[in-house]
């Protein structure tokens, strides 16, 4: 368990966010945590929607039950987070 | 007695024959930056203004009288209690952010006049020395009065001392381009870039919104400060035509397009904010990007054409980012208003919408997308959801949050450089870092001394008084108290 700094860019903000989070979270874990600090802040929520998360430039989202710790992301990389 | 004319030249050239020190010592190159080129062409340097103490003495005694005449007789017209929020807060952040940095140009000016390697040089930097003094005690003198109305004006003394994020990009800025290069650098980025082609250009701007605002006393200031800006700014012409002339195109180009982007970075927050968000809307003359338009992408690009440069190669982008850029970092700053040291107008009521949308066509798709939630949660009591938990990531170049237009551009640009991370708001500001990583490299964004530990305790408190709020003034609230989230259009709706 520890804190673990990325850089959040959820579709339909504007602006790219700090987002702490845990390496234990699983990426559905991460994907509401990235929520937090962006859905009824900056952009509207999508109810009975899941919030997937990939890596900024790659084409396939994280599997939802895959560990921050196991997905291969750095410290302070891009996530890309959407609603599908 | 011989007219100017006859003596003008031969005054100015005056210099001592250096006997007990090489050359290279009482100009060293990296002071001097004369990059081989020998000093009988620098003797060709011929500035534009030609100027004399005596005459520069009456001028200057003129405008600061002139300026000085006008605050005494405003001043009992209390235009500060009848004034918009929004004219309030563009004086706060432009006074904030502008007026100590006077000083630094200063210093600049002085480098200019020690190591510059033309006689013509040396007697405009010793002008433009006296008027950045000039800037920095008049503007410090007319928001001083305003401290006791408001303690956010104590910014105009203070915020150079800070470590407010905006002061780390303010500062970060000058100290790029106009405190750590060499004077022939310094005087293409700032006299030349910076000067001619945005802060020349910003005091008219600005100006004119003053009298529309009905700020007089802040139309003068501006004005008269703006008449100087026109003399000094043109101190970096000669020394383009000379490097040019000398086969140093590509070297006066790139540092013209590291300084005009960087330059248009500042000022979106600086200028396109308050011109599209901040002024009330019956007083705006016309949009950021249409001031623009005419007076940096025309104006600006037809003195490069004369003096024979090509436009910056990231022109497109440029274009682009004056769709965008300042409504993303508008967004950012009223969000984040905790952290100003003035009350952001939001500019984003019915009326204030369709005039955006006007200008900026798709505005109400992207960026008002962002403002629909905003202003429900104004309208319905949730406050709280109106400022982020959280800090936005911010641009190792520039020092601005990275923004984009939601659900178009916004993406994180990273490089590696010894094995640190680091991030970029454009592919223009990477290429600015990739140009000279040593000069960047050391610095710390916001966001890295956040992360390093610098800041404690590591949440919203922590930071603010990291950045000085709460210590000088408290930080920003909404300018209107939210009464834009509640606003009805003004517009007659014609029956069916």
């Amino acid at each position: 368990m520890a804190l673990f700094p990325l850089v959040c860019n959820f579709e339909g903000d504007f602006v790219l966010k700090l987002l702490p989070v845990d390496t234990e979270q699983t990426m559905a874990e991460v994907g509401q945590t990235a929520a937090v600090n962006a859905v009824g802040i900056h952009i509207a929520d999508q109810p009975g929607k899941t919030i997937y998360a990939r890596k900024e430039g790659a084409d396939a989202p994280f599997p939802l039950d895959m560990k921050l710790s196991d997905s291969g992301l750095e410290p302070m990389d891009c996530v890309k987070f959407y609603f599908a | 007695m011989l007219e100017r004319s006859d003596w003008y030249d031969l005054a100015r050239d005056t210099n001592w024959t250096p006997k007990y020190v090489p050359e290279e010592e009482l100009f060293p190159e990296d002071y001097a930056g004369s990059r081989g080129i020998p000093e009988h062409i620098w003797a060709t340097y011929d500035e534009p203004y030609k100027v004399t103490y005596r005459e520069y003495v009456g001028m200057q005694r003129e405008k600061d009288s002139g300026a000085y005449s006008v605050k005494a007789a405003l001043e009992r017209m209390d235009m500060y209690t009848s004034a918009d929020p929004g004219w309030i807060a563009t004086l706060k952040e432009h006074y904030g952010a502008v007026s100590v940095v006077e000083y630094n140009a200063a210093l600049q000016n002085a480098r200019l006049l020690r190591f510059g390697r033309a006689g013509g040089m040396r007697n405009m930097a010793t002008f433009g020395m006296l008027d950045e003094v000039r800037h920095g005690q008049i503007q410090l003198y007319f928001a001083h009065e305003y401290v006791a109305k408001d303690r956010q004006f104590d910014w105009a003394h203070r915020s150079m001392n800070t470590n407010n994020w905006v002061t780390l990009a303010a500062r970060r800025f000058f100290d790029d381009l106009m405190m750590t290069r060499n004077v022939i650098d310094t005087s293409l980025a700032m006299n030349f870039s910076f000067e001619t082609g945005f802060t020349n250009l910003q005091f008219i701007g600005l100006a004119s919104d003053a009298t529309h605002a009905g700020d007089f006393k802040f139309a003068k200031l501006i004005q008269s400060i703006q008449s100087d800006e026109a003399r000094h700014a043109q101190i970096g012409t000669p020394t383009l035509k000379i490097l040019i002339e000398q086969g140093k195109k590509a070297d006066a180009q790139r540092m013209v397009d590291i300084s005009f982007w960087r330059s248009s970075r500042l000022f979106a927050i600086l200028t396109g904010i308050p011109m599209d968000y901040y002024l009330p809307l019956d007083k705006r003359e016309g949009s950021f990007k249409e001031f623009m338009q005419e007076w940096i992408v025309t104006q600006f690009t037809r003195s490069l054409e004369d003096l024979g440069l090509e436009k910056p190669w990231y022109w497109d982008i440029f274009m682009r980012d004056l769709d965008e850029h300042h409504h993303g970092q508008q967004l950012g700053t009223w969000s984040w208003r905790p952290t100003l040291w003035w009350s952001p107008a939001a500019g984003v009521s019915p009326d204030e919408r369709d005039w955006l949308e006007e200008k900026y066509p798709g505005w109400n798709d992207t960026f008002g997308k962002c403002w629909d939630v905003i202003t429900e949660n104004a309208r319905t009591g949730r406050f709280e959801k109106t400022v982020p938990g959280t800090l936005p990531v911010i641009c190792n170049v520039s020092q601005n949050p990275i923004v984009g237009t939601p659900g178009k551009t916004l993406q994180d640009r990273q490089l590696t450089y010894n094995g640190r991370k680091y991030h970029f708001g454009s592919e223009v500001d990477q290429w600015i870092f990739e140009q000279d990583p040593q000069r960047y490299a050391r610095h710390q964004s916001l966001v890295d001394r956040f992360l390093s530990g610098s800041i404690e305790p590591a949440n919203l408190e922590g930071v603010l008084a990291y950045m000085g709020l709460g210590v000088i003034s408290d930080g920003g609230q909404d300018a209107h108290d939210f009464s834009w989230a509640t606003a009805k259009t003004t517009k007659t709706v014609k029956a069916a």
